[in-house]
């Protein structure tokens, strides 16, 4: 067994021709050294930059702040707190509520539900839509003055708080956002649906299994790498908000999220390192949970 | 996106205004630049008109060439986004900047000029002898005792309600004076099922207009300015007492104050909504827009008196100018040509080809004013101290980032007003010391 396995190895390495080594090498190196450049070089140094006092205009002028910054994040800053809870919020939501309905979808579409062609195109459709322009549209519904508001007959004066109305605002954006949302993954989840064989779903049947039980124990383990895509894009989706509600607001700090925190902070007048300090924190957020959970799912696909 | 909610942004609509405005006057004109402009002539100057659309280029072409026809030196000027150039300022300053360009006084000039990123133009304001003393004196960066920008152009902010409106409650739209005028001329606006005090603050900054000024009436300008720079504080007794005016504005608001911007309320006003609006003045022309017969009845007043001791001294009218980069390929030509928009041939060709702001050079000719005009200059004349608005009477990473939202959970729950203002003191002080 192990001949077997070393002989094709070396073989492959003996291979390897001079121009197929140019092409590997420029195909994983100019990658590697775009990402270093652009991804982690900018990130080491924002991670610096958070340890200092900085106004963003003379490199003369940094100096050391320690943890100055981070505890002026987490200390008497009722904001910080705010943008947490929004996107703790949006992330329960979205993995709990918006992917698996967009999942649900998916897999109702491909059974062939009746006028699933219909579904999917209506469910695609804010897909192919850019999460600013989401906004616009649905900033000129529910605006004073709007749409929506105009059917309700509410004028200016008497137009409903509704992007200001912290009662209601967090599930209205939530909804805004799923509107799109839900349709990305119902895409994802249903190409990944396509190729499960047909077979292992007719066997199970014949044996009895319910729908439910085909759901869960065959497409669902079959479904294992579109499973992990969507759980990481849900997470990274629900982490980075940020167009959306800037461009309903044209502010941070009416519903803040961390992103809208960072720009605050880290760009045009309000500049200074907190700025650098809150990206870190939404970095460390973003990848502490994708790492273990693609760890944890990598072992046990080695096992 | 951004680019359409620039154009409505207050600080397009009045920088565009004042890139269009740039002037003050020396008689002279370049009297003090001669040596300079020689030189200059050699090389072109680079221009950037901050915002404005076309009405701003059509301004800053009438200067511009009137300043080439003087001096033979070429201007080539470019518009820019002015939300995206103040964003990337210190950026921009330190890449290839244009030699000269319309600009904000305060904090924005007094910061970006310690920095270095500015040039001095102390000798331009000195030779620009119809400058009035209080604008030079505004325009001094109070560190280190230079100027970094030549003022042109002002506009107040003030308390502006429709005169047919306070008739018809029975008052007289002239004598809107005390605070017991506002409460009165409030209570019986609500009464009419009307709003009685607009306000739009979702963008965070509108409200800081209404705080300057109940801050300034209730403790006066000095302790205002001294507050925004963090000699006086925050849980003071006597900031809190400026809380409880604001406390009693907030019934007579429109419940929906955080989904508006400044341009609701505008809207609020010219659909006869509301009683008063606390606004700059910049607004007006939408009124004209509309109907002459709006213009015409659009009034504004200074705000009421609060407190004996200070009357109605003070005002938000944040002053804008011209200044040059420090890193430009041609600071001395950027010079002379700042110098020219700030002079009586400059503030002239400006508003010929169709600025309608006020300078604050004794050389701009007001004669043709009308009476919004004129009352707008009578509010800016009632007060003897000038605040810029908080944005920039104060730090940059305090009034956006702090400020404005301390102000936005004050409106929503006053009540909380004692642990809001804790935060806004404990955020304040553990801003680096530079």
């Amino acid at each position: 067994m192990k001949t077997t396995v070393t002989i094709p190895k070396n073989r492959n390495r003996r291979s390897l021709s001079k121009t197929d080594r140019f092409t590997l090498t420029a195909f994983v190196g100019i990658p590697s050294l775009l990402q270093i450049i652009l991804l982690w070089i900018p990130a080491v140094v924002t991670v610096i930059l958070s340890f200092t006092y900085w106004n963003g205009i003379n490199i003369k002028d940094i100096h050391w702040a320690g943890i100055q910054n981070y505890k002026n994040i987490f200390v008497n800053n009722p904001i910080f707190y705010q943008a947490l809870k929004n996107n703790g919020i949006w992330l329960a939501f979205f993995l709990l509520v918006a992917t698996p309905l967009g999942v649900l979808l998916a897999y109702q579409i491909d059974r062939g539900i009746k006028g699933h062609a219909f579904f999917e195109s209506i469910y695609y459709l804010p897909v192919v839509l850019s999460l600013a322009v989401i906004g616009i549209i649905w900033n000129f519904m529910f605006q004073p003055g709007g749409f929506v508001q105009g059917i309700m007959g509410r004028d200016l004066a008497h137009a409903l708080s509704i992007w200001g109305n912290p009662s209601i605002n967090t599930w209205v954006i939530l909804g805004v956002a799923s509107w799109r949302h839900i349709g990305y993954i119902m895409l994802l989840y249903l190409s990944g649906l396509k190729s499960v064989d047909p077979a292992l779903k007719e066997a199970a049947a014949i044996d009895g299994a319910t729908e439910w039980e085909i759901f869960r124990k065959i497409i669902l383990p079959t479904m294992q790498p579109v499973n992990i895509i969507i759980l990481v894009i849900t997470l990274i989706e629900s982490l980075r908000a940020f167009d959306l509600v800037y461009i309903i607001y044209g502010s941070p700090t009416v519903f803040p999220l961390l992103n809208l925190l960072v720009f605050q902070n880290f760009a045009g007048q309000g500049i200074s390192m907190k700025g650098a300090a809150y990206a870190v924190i939404l970095l460390l957020l973003c990848i502490i949970p994708i790492i273990t959970y693609l760890r944890v799912v990598f072992k046990e696909d080695l096992k | 996106m951004s680019e359409e909610k620039n154009v409505l942004s207050r600080r397009t609509v009045l920088k565009g205004a004042a890139i269009g405005g740039a002037g003050l006057a020396a008689g002279g004109a370049l009297s003090a630049g001669t040596a300079t402009s020689a030189r200059a002539a050699g090389a072109d100057i680079h221009w950037t008109t901050r915002g404005g659309g076309d009405t701003g280029d059509k301004i800053a072409k009438a200067v511009n060439d009137a300043f080439t026809a003087k001096t033979g030196t070429k201007v080539i000027a470019q518009q820019v986004n002015s939300d995206d150039f103040q964003n990337n300022f210190a950026q921009i300053m330190q890449g290839s900047p244009d030699d000269a360009f319309g600009w904000m006084a305060g904090w924005r000039s007094n910061h970006y000029g310690e920095a270095g990123l500015l040039a001095d133009v102390t000798a331009q304001n000195k030779a620009l002898t119809s400058l009035p003393a209080s604008a030079v004196q505004a325009a001094t960066n109070p560190v280190d005792k230079k100027q970094y920008i030549i003022p042109t152009t002002y506009y107040p902010w003030g308390l502006h309600y429709r005169k047919s409106m306070v008739k018809k409650i029975g008052m007289n739209p002239e004598k809107i004076q005390h605070w017991d005028d506002l409460i009165k001329m409030m209570t019986l606006t609500k009464k009419n099922g009307l709003v009685a005090y607009a306000m739009g603050d979702k963008q965070g900054w509108e409200a800081m207009g209404t705080f300057d000024i109940l801050n300034a009436r209730v403790n006066g300008y000095k302790y205002h300015i001294d507050l925004l720079n963090g000699r006086a504080k925050w849980t003071d007794a006597k900031t809190k007492e400026t809380f409880k005016y604001f406390a009693q504005l907030i019934p007579f608001m429109n419940p929906n104050f955080m989904d508006i911007d400044w341009d609701g309320c505008r809207d609020l006003l010219l659909q006869k909504m509301c009683g008063a609006m606390m606004m700059g003045s910049w607004f007006a022309n939408d009124f004209k827009a509309k109907s002459q017969a709006d213009y015409n009845d659009l009034w504004v007043v200074p705000f009421p008196e609060i407190n004996k001791a200070h009357g109605i001294d003070t005002i938000d009218a944040p002053l804008d100018g011209i200044s040059v980069a420090a890193h430009g390929k041609n600071v001395e030509g950027g010079k002379a040509l700042a110098q020219f928009w700030g002079s009586k041939e400059g503030i002239n060709a400006a508003i010929g080809a169709g600025d309608t702001n006020i300078y604050v050079s004794k050389d701009f000719d007001s004669s043709g004013y009308d009476a919004f005009g004129k009352q707008k200059l009578a509010v800016l004349g009632s007060a003897k101290n000038i605040m810029f608005f908080a944005d920039r009477d104060s730090r940059g990473d305090f009034a956006g980032p702090i400020l404005g939202p301390a102000l936005q959970s004050f409106m929503k729950n006053p009540k909380n007003v004692n642990k809001i203002l804790e935060n806004t003191q404990a955020q304040w002080e553990a801003l680096p010391k530079n």
